[in-house]
């Protein structure tokens, strides 16, 4: 195997890590409630810009802030759910996506009012180090990214499956009728569901913040990444995100290598649109077809 | 299907659309043409995405893609192969909705976020593929980000509001025929309940394309008209997701699968953008994301939806 190629194959499964893990959250909210976030992109955004104060204030680590930037995200996730997402529940799906689209304008233009449209970055001492392997390169931050981006699907997974809030979460998504009738408070599961997901998009978004740029505009580019990320996994399908991911990445990466950058963004979305039509329950088959 | 409110409403439409017809020789001010010409831009794109989404129930994320195309294939027209306007428009129309036939066909048979997601992906790729195309094979026809000069046409807005004018108005009177026709109770019942509409013999897929390539052979020609009235055009304002989204939440604000809510939300929101946009520059966004949060929250149905369940009209 030439160089260029596992240079280009490595690139892109750490990329693939940064998508994986900020796209695991967007998922479990579409999973369990049907609700496509189009304001995914400003959790990510909250979570870079958590870890940014804390670095510009105390000086704090951005991977010591990412526990910070998780309880914020959580209750704010909690909040929105509870008192403006949870009354569209129900409802046609266009009245989440337009929702959502209104939080996403309210967020970004209140972080633009209040922090301005500057781009910032956080230069930690350990910023553009690369530990090299066989002629290979691999950055610090993004390799830690990938380690979080597994642990974060894991945990999630864990989450789901082995504790009594993760069962109940897992029966209101299958049945949310049902799991009323069983006595779970389905307002309340949503609302903890968001708030999950959206912590985990926070804690992502610290994760990264020392490796990409800082500012209130970045969200949108995000979300539709995670768009992409979780239809290549298959909707809903929690472990799909890291397949997702991983294959987004990887192709994102050799397209920038072997034609160019902006061609790459164009195969993102040739590979979206294929993907869907020809299969939309994902590449493993195990996504939610409506 | 003779109801005579139905008459009257549409009386009412074309009596307003004549007097509208004679604006431009009483307005003296560019600028009130200017704006009186972009609301009717705007009315007629809300027109053409309410007339597949907005009754289907379909949800089309990426309208744009057709307005880009029609951009596209006027500009390439005229300046590389030296075709006049009006030919070139009638080009723009058709390349348009030749190419919603293609995308509509595999499309169409996705349902709910993922018709959705994927009309979004392809609006998306054909913005990429434009802008990119140039230089990946070295070749110099879409002109990538660098954008494409459109010859200047020497017309004033005049000009440009009796292109914009017949074609609104041709989009929202489809509206009439729609809601007065077999085909648009096809549509409805897509949008109610569409398995039970197949099963009744309703032709769903073909009823849904026949929508899907209307509105975007007329937005193809809103596409192609903007091209040469602005005279510049790139990529990333063509295909602007943005758009999209103005197109939604006009409808949506004026109320999804009705006749009027096009009309309704465009001219509501256009006019708050030009109020709030000129005065609270700063704030207006931010505004704008409040209004949709509560409309949505206080008035699902649109103000022509929540006038229609209250005065159980059925026809507005």
């Amino acid at each position: 195997m030439d160089t260029v190629l596992a240079q280009a194959v490595i690139n892109g499964l750490l990329l693939g890590g940064v998508y994986t893990a900020y796209s695991a959250g967007f998922s479990l909210i579409f999973g369990v409630m049907g609700v496509v976030n189009l304001a995914h992109g400003e959790l990510i955004m909250l979570g870079a810009f958590t870890s940014y104060w804390l670095f510009d204030f105390f000086k704090l680590d951005p991977y010591l802030s990412a526990p910070f930037a998780m309880v914020f995200l959580f209750i704010f996730g909690y909040l929105v759910q509870k008192h403006i997402i949870n009354r569209v529940i129900g409802q046609p799906h266009i009245m989440s996506y337009i929702l959502t689209f209104g939080l996403h304008l309210m967020v970004a233009n209140i972080a633009i009012k209040m922090w301005t449209q500057d781009f910032r970055t956080i230069t930690t001492s350990y910023s553009g180090a690369n530990a090299a392997i066989l002629g290979l390169n691999i950055p610090y931050a993004r390799l830690i990214t990938f380690i979080v981006a597994l642990l974060v699907t894991w945990g999630l997974w864990f989450f789901l499956m082995k504790t009594e809030t993760g069962r109940a979460i897992r029966a209101t998504a299958q049945d949310k009728e049902v799991a009323r009738l069983m006595g779970v408070d389905i307002r309340n599961i949503y609302a903890i569901t968001f708030g999950l997901g959206a912590a985990i998009t926070g804690l992502s978004g610290a994760v990264m913040s020392p490796f990409v740029i800082i500012s209130p505009e970045m969200g949108l580019e995000y979300t539709i990444i995670a768009f992409c990320v979780v239809v290549l996994g298959g909707m809903g399908y929690m472990p799909g995100a890291l397949v997702g991911g991983l294959v987004l990445g990887v192709a994102q990466s050799l397209a920038a290598t072997y034609l160019n950058a902006g061609a790459s963004v164009a195969i993102t979305f040739i590979v979206l649109f294929v993907m869907l039509v020809i299969r939309p329950a994902g590449i493993l088959g195990k996504g939610s077809v409506a | 299907m003779n109801f005579k409110t139905d008459k009257i409403i549409l009386a009412v439409f074309l009596i307003i659309s004549a007097a509208l017809a004679f604006l431009p020789s009483f307005v003296k001010s560019e600028y009130l043409l200017r704006l009186i010409a972009v609301v009717i831009l705007w009315i007629g794109l809300a027109g053409c995405w309410n007339m597949m989404s907005g009754y289907t129930g379909y949800i089309d994320f990426g309208p744009v893609v057709y307005f880009g195309i029609g951009s596209y294939v006027v500009a390439i027209a005229m300046t590389k192969y030296g075709i006049p306007f009006f030919p070139s428009l009638a080009l723009a129309g058709l390349v348009s909705a030749i190419t919603a036939f293609f995308i509509g066909i595999p499309t169409l048979r996705l349902k709910g976020a993922y018709f959705a997601i994927a009309t979004f992906a392809f609006a998306e790729a054909m913005k990429q593929i434009t802008l990119e195309f140039d230089r990946t094979f070295s070749v110099s026809f879409f002109q990538g980000s660098d954008g494409i000069t459109l010859p200047i046409s020497g017309y004033d807005n005049t000009f440009f509001f009796y292109c914009i004018f017949p074609v609104t108005f041709l989009v929202i009177l489809a509206h009439y025929f729609i809601e007065h026709s077999k085909f648009g109770y096809g549509l409805k019942a897509i949008k109610e309940a569409e398995t039970a509409a197949e099963i009744s013999g309703v032709n769903t897929t073909l009823i849904k394309l026949r929508a899907y390539v209307t509105s975007a052979f007329f937005l193809g020609l809103f596409g192609a008209i903007e091209a040469y009235w602005i005279t510049y055009i790139t990529p990333s304002d063509v295909f602007n997701v943005q758009k999209t989204v103005q197109m939604v939440i006009m409808t949506l604000l004026g109320g999804m699968g009705t006749f009027l809510g096009p009309v309704v939300g465009a001219a509501f929101l256009t006019l708050i953008s030009e109020a709030l946009g000129t005065r609270f520059v700063e704030y207006y966004l931010i505004m704008i994301g409040a209004i949709i949060i509560v409309a949505i929250l206080i008035m699902p149905s649109g103000i022509i939806g929540t006038l229609k369940i209250r005065k159980k009209l059925r026809f507005i």
